[in-house]
């Protein structure tokens, strides 16, 4: 009996293991598949014969005389000038991001600190337009958007998408700070800070894995969306999202759909560098213990 | 120079009245103690002499300065809070050079300050740790550090102790009390514990419902209460209360006769302290059956149930009685403090 007691017993140990096993495959599968599948060319990935040529890639030999190709990846980066839509959505996340963050900063300690009523509504409000359909939003503005002249334009995307995502970077932030006892900003206060040199000084150094946390949301919503960046930029201002929906809205031409493919996949990409890359930030555990006794 | 002015201070939420005419003169160097329950309104004071609460009436002059509209970083003083509020990011030594930091203190001499401030908190040794690496009363006292750092005109403490272990309340309450006496800062000190009330103060301030009740010495506050409030909340045990009439100087209550007081007729509260009064064989002012029989270590506790009041009373350590037992107790005038049971105030002795 030399087993430590807190092991667990055998078929629980496999089941969970089986599980996350399960879980890795559901996940992982489709982003290796499509991975895997944009070095190939269309008859090969779409196979009509036999799925197991989007492995092996048997009309990609016999085309291009080997198994990988950067074919889509050229026709999309270059021909179809992906490269812009990659500009322009690192221009709409970016702006999105810092212009979310800012106001949500300022009005999460703003609301948190405050002890008048109002503020409950106003959270309300922010909820009610965060569960609203963004497409109900985003038709009427259209016919505004058209009278004064600015539909298609980047910044008028920006403004919108920042007007969406603001409730709930409103509301996470909002919560993050209630979490932080007043005790700190009180005592920064009476240590000799202004109400904003606390807030800069000894709350935003414990916020920062919430601040982390709310704007990796908010450059996912910003870089994924399609709903407000597909009814409001024109052609030549897409960002990557729209851009690979037009791929696939095209697949006269042979060849088109394997644009898609590849744009996907490197849409995708940033996405796994970022969340790897901030992670230690997001568990970071600068507040543990820290404020209570 | 910092002689600390309230001036009839009210706190008023909407309709709730949270302070209510708080008028006191703090002396310089004084140690104060604002004390009662919980939900007294000590702290809402205590904030409104930092500036974090708004003063909804009256004015609060720190020396010749009226300091209402100024900002707590204004106010030149400093506060330990509850829970510490320590900086989590800032190593101890970190944490309590900030103060300095902020104010603009020059660089060269932030060194030798904040060394001061640690060797008087002891805290030599944990300099460089992060205060998720420190114990409770370590914590507290990096808050105590920080608060001296600077030398402020005032101390402000809202119940630095109340997080901290019975053991450690103990040490560390005398090394607030001997730091006050080295640095000779006023003092205001928020409680709720009277021990720490009594051993602490210069003078206590009992404060219930947002109101004072009595403002005097430890003894003063113990031996003289103002009213039964103050009778019934300061001591262990508390005063012994015990409504009756009074008639020609003898006063009647449930199981009780005393003889030669002197106040005028009328409905009375008798008190008296557990450890004035005696257990005597006879001719006791109190003679009833026991209704528990406590074991205090240093002493033994006999109580009686005298209508709906609990009547205790100190007695040898080896005391013993049976529950339900008839013993008498003395209860001579001399010991007795009346209060007038309509107003609760306390009559002239
Ligand atoms: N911001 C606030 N709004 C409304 N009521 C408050 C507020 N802060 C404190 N109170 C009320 O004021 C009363 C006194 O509080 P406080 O001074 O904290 O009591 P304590 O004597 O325990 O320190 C309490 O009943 C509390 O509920
Ligand atoms: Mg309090």
């Amino acid at each position: 009996m030399a087993r430590p007691t807190n092991a667990q017993p055998l078929p629980l140990m496999v089941l969970s293991l089986g599980f996350i096993a399960l879980w890795l495959i559901a996940a992982a599968f489709p982003f290796v598949w499509t991975a895997w599948g944009s070095f190939k060319v269309e008859p090969d990935f779409f196979s009509r014969s036999d799925w197991t040529n989007a492995i092996t890639g048997v009309q990609t030999i016999r085309q291009t005389g080997s198994a990988f190709t950067g074919a889509g990846y050229e026709g999309a980066w270059l021909e179809q000038e992906f490269w812009k839509s990659v500009i322009n959505t690192a221009i709409v996340t970016l702006c999105v991001t810092v212009i979310s963050l800012t106001f949500g900063t300022l009005g999460g300690y703003a609301l948190a600190r405050s002890g008048y009523r109002y503020t409950f509504w106003i959270l309300i409000a922010a909820l009610i337009f965060r569960a609203m359909p963004h497409v109900t939003l985003v038709s009427g503005y259209l016919l505004p958007f058209f009278e004064l002249g600015i539909w298609g334009y980047l910044p008028t995307t920006i403004i919108v998408l920042v007007a969406i995502n603001q409730p709930f970077t409103l509301w996470m932030l909002h919560s993050f700070f209630l979490s932080i006892p007043k005790d700190l900003d009180e005592s920064a206060m009476v240590d000799g800070c202004t109400r904003f040199q606390a807030f800069r000084l000894a709350v935003i150094p414990v916020m920062w894995p919430g601040v982390v946390t709310t704007g990796l949301f908010s450059f996912l919503l910003a870089y994924n969306d399609f709903t407000v960046t597909s009814m409001l930029l024109t052609q030549e201002n897409q960002t990557m999202v729209p851009k690979i929906a037009s791929f696939l809205g095209s697949t006269q031409a042979e060849g088109k759909v394997m644009y898609a493919v590849a744009a996907v996949v490197s849409a995708i990409a940033p996405l796994f560098v970022l969340v790897l890359f901030f992670q230690r930030q997001i568990v970071s555990g600068l507040t543990a213990g820290a404020v209570k006794g | 120079m910092a002689r600390l002015n309230l001036k009839n201070v009210n706190k008023r939420w909407g309709n709730y009245v949270a302070v209510k005419d708080f008028d006191l003169d703090i002396a310089d160097q004084e140690f104060l103690v604002l004390l009662g329950p919980s939900g007294c309104g000590k702290s809402t004071t205590m904030r409104m002499i930092a500036g974090l609460e708004d003063v909804t009436e009256g004015e609060i002059w720190l020396g010749d300065r009226m300091v209402n509209d100024l900002e707590p970083k204004d106010r030149d003083i400093s506060m330990v809070f509850q829970s510490y509020g320590l900086y989590p990011n800032l190593t101890v030594y970190e944490n309590i050079r900030f103060p300095l930091r902020v104010r603009k203190v020059p660089k060269d001499k932030h060194d030798e300050m904040v060394m001061t401030a640690i060797r008087m908190v002891e805290l030599e040794q944990f300099m460089h740790r992060r205060p998720a690496e420190l114990s409770g009363g370590q914590r507290q006292r990096v808050a105590l550090g920080r608060a001296i750092v600077r030398k402020p005109t005032v101390f402000l403490m809202d119940e630095p102790l109340s997080n901290l272990d019975a053991k450690l309340r103990v040490s560390t309450r005398a090394q607030i009390k001997n730091l006050q006496s080295k640095l000779k800062t006023t003092t205001v000190y928020v409680t709720h514990d009277q021990i720490e009330a009594m051993t602490l103060a210069d003078r206590v301030v009992v404060m219930n419902k947002g109101e004072i009740q009595q403002v005097g010495t430890p003894t003063q506050i113990y031996d003289h209460p103002a009213n039964t409030f103050v009778a019934s909340f300061i001591g262990s045990p508390a005063m012994n209360l015990i409504p009756g009439t009074l008639r020609g100087g003898t006063f009647t209550g449930d199981g009780i006769t005393v003889t030669g007081l002197t106040a005028p007729d009328g409905d009375m509260t008798l008190g008296f302290r557990a450890e004035d009064a005696e257990i005597t064989e006879s001719g006791g002012q109190i003679a009833a059956p026991v209704y528990a029989v406590e074991l205090l270590g240093e002493a033994s506790m006999i109580s009686w149930r005298l209508g709906d009041a609990l009547v205790s009373v100190k007695t040898a350590k080896d005391y013993r009685a049976e529950t339900g037992q008839m013993v008498e107790a003395s209860v001579p005038a001399a010991i007795c403090h009346l209060f007038d049971t309509q107003t609760g105030k306390a009559l002239p002795r």
